[in-house]
């Protein structure tokens, strides 16, 4: 026999009467009846599905990893890369993904991207500020 | 149009952002009716998935209205409500010609990890997402389906992930009738295998979770029996116990990367990175399954690894079996569950937001304040 997990009382709740009613159990029991057995179906173009699939074109870089061997014809073009965070995409990029150094890039460009929109954030009322404390300071060294 | 945006680790936004348009001959536009917040969204939000830039518009899960359509689309006109499997996919490529439309490979440069997806980063494919007021939407005579007259959008809205992430989940365990059934993770995608595995007839599904409301909520939506993890010892000898000392027959994991319960995996995974996550569910369900057993993983891990014991797996001869969601071929079958009332999928909502509000909700949702389950967006309001 098992020897016996200890338990808090009141914690684990046990229902093992309560089943849904009767008319929706085991509706799906045979796998015939479900939409994904087997996994692997005869291969057959999906309905509404058209080919051959135009290019997409883009006006902005788009990186594929260099595991793939062509663009794929669709893609996203959301948040174009730029800046340093860009460079280090595109160095990213050009390693395969199944290469672990391919995601530890792409994280480190992460955390640069949020520092760049950070600073390009603050500039506005950073870079007057700045300019403001730096002719305080000249003036104070000057009449020291 | 006013749109969601990521602005690093814990911090989204609502901002001005140029409208969609359409940049292939198959896309189309949609006007967003609803779109709801998916717990993998919070891998997102919480700065764990590689190769998320700032601006990006999240959310996978939507319905809408067609408000301009491409050159080559012939299904859908302008005016039409569909909903949108959150995959991309071509539905020609080897892999959609199989029925893998999760693994299509015409809509993802990025990667080969998975299929183009709405709002997921650049590993995804770099679309942006619905939780906008619109949304470019590829392949539109392929993914959406049309939401059939006098069915509200929420009625059919989860048909886009998590129902059918759901359902797969209990389909991959290979029910065969009578099996007993874990469930690692009481919320919504854990919540619809659970029901899933009582319509391929398992004879006992339990839930296990550490959060008490959720517990209680698949109690009644469900009709499970549950176990709290952080009540117990040891949750793999406390299963084990419960099943004659072997263990359940079918494990599921629906928790993914950001599970609790150990430690050492959250500061390796989730604090160093030294590891793409926290894979404590798997190991739990490795361990925890009989042998001979079946583990289904339909939770989210990222590139590149995750320390999982593969050698007991191995020693207990399991079937491990897991996949992305073959979203379009469960969505009609799955329609028909929701018609005939056996499936009551937008009992689920517990909040919804204008659009304005999203990182209010998103703060609820990532910390499971107020009894929340599943949030949804309204960025045109309740129409």
């Amino acid at each position: 026999m098992p020897q016996k997990t200890p338990r808090k009382p009141g914690t684990a709740k046990p229902r093992a009467k309560s089943k849904p009613k009767s008319t929706d159990i085991a509706v799906d029991l045979d796998p015939s009846q479900r939409p994904g057995v087997p996994m692997e179906t005869v291969p057959q173009p999906l309905a509404g599905a058209r080919v051959p699939i135009v290019p997409q074109h883009a006006d902005v870089p788009v990186y594929k990893h260099a595991g793939r061997r062509q663009m794929p014809p669709v893609f996203g073009t959301a948040q174009p890369p730029q800046g340093l965070s860009g460079l280090l995409r595109r160095a990213a990029y050009g390693k395969p993904d199944h290469v672990p150094s391919h995601w530890m890039l792409l994280l480190l460009a992460d955390r640069v991207d949020v520092w760049e929109h950070r600073l390009r954030k603050s500039l506005p009322w950073a870079a007057p500020t700045a300019v403001v404390l730096a002719a305080g300071l000249m003036w104070r060294a000057r009449r020291a | 149009m006013r749109a969601l945006t990521y602005q690093g680790p814990y911090r989204v936004q609502v901002e001005q952002k140029p409208d969609p348009r359409i940049e292939h001959p198959q896309d189309v536009v949609l006007k967003v009716t609803r779109a709801a917040i998916c717990g993998s969204d919070l891998h997102l939000l919480h700065g764990l998935v590689p190769d998320t830039r700032v601006g990006c518009t999240f959310g996978h899960e939507f319905t809408g209205v067609v408000e301009e359509v491409g050159g080559e689309v012939a299904q859908l006109k302008k005016g039409d409500r569909v909903v949108v499997p959150f995959n991309i996919s071509c539905g020609t490529c080897f892999y959609c010609q199989r029925g893998l439309t999760g693994n299509c490979e015409n809509s993802n440069p990025g990667s080969d990890v998975a299929s183009g997806v709405y709002g997921y980063s650049h590993t995804t494919g770099g679309f942006d997402g619905g939780q906008a007021e619109y949304v470019r939407v590829p392949f539109a005579d392929v993914g959406p389906m049309k939401i059939p007259d006098g069915m509200d959008d929420e009625s059919v809205l989860f048909l886009s992930d998590i129902l059918p992430t759901g359902y797969q989940a209990a389909e991959m365990g290979e029910i065969k009738g009578g099996e007993t059934v874990v469930v690692f993770g009481a919320g919504p995608v854990g919540l619809f295998a659970m029901k899933s595995a009582w319509l391929m007839g398992a004879g006992r599904v339990v839930a296990v979770d550490h959060l008490p409301y959720r517990l209680e909520f698949a109690r009644r939506f469900a009709n499970v029996e549950t176990v709290n993890f952080k009540h117990v010892d040891d949750i793999v000898l406390h299963l084990k116990d419960m099943f004659e000392g072997r263990g359940p027959d079918v494990c599921i994991d629906a928790v993914g990367m950001e599970a609790e319960g150990s430690r050492a995996h959250r500061v390796l995974g989730l604090g160093l990175k030294l590891e793409a996550g926290a894979p404590t569910v798997i190991q739990w369900c490795i361990n925890s399954v009989r042998k001979g057993g079946n583990i289904s993983i339909i939770g989210v891990y990222g590139p590149p690894w995750n320390f999982i014991p593969i050698g007991t797996a191995m020693n207990k001869g399991l079937t491990l079996r897991m996949n992305q969601a073959n979203t379009r071929r469960y969505m009609p079958h799955l329609l028909e569950h929701i018609q005939k009332g056996r499936i009551d999928a937008k009992a689920i909502i517990t909040h919804r937001f204008p659009l304005e509000q999203a990182p209010e909700a998103y703060d609820l949702f990532s910390d499971k304040q107020d009894g929340c389950i599943k949030c949804v967006l309204m960025p045109h309001g309740h129409a």
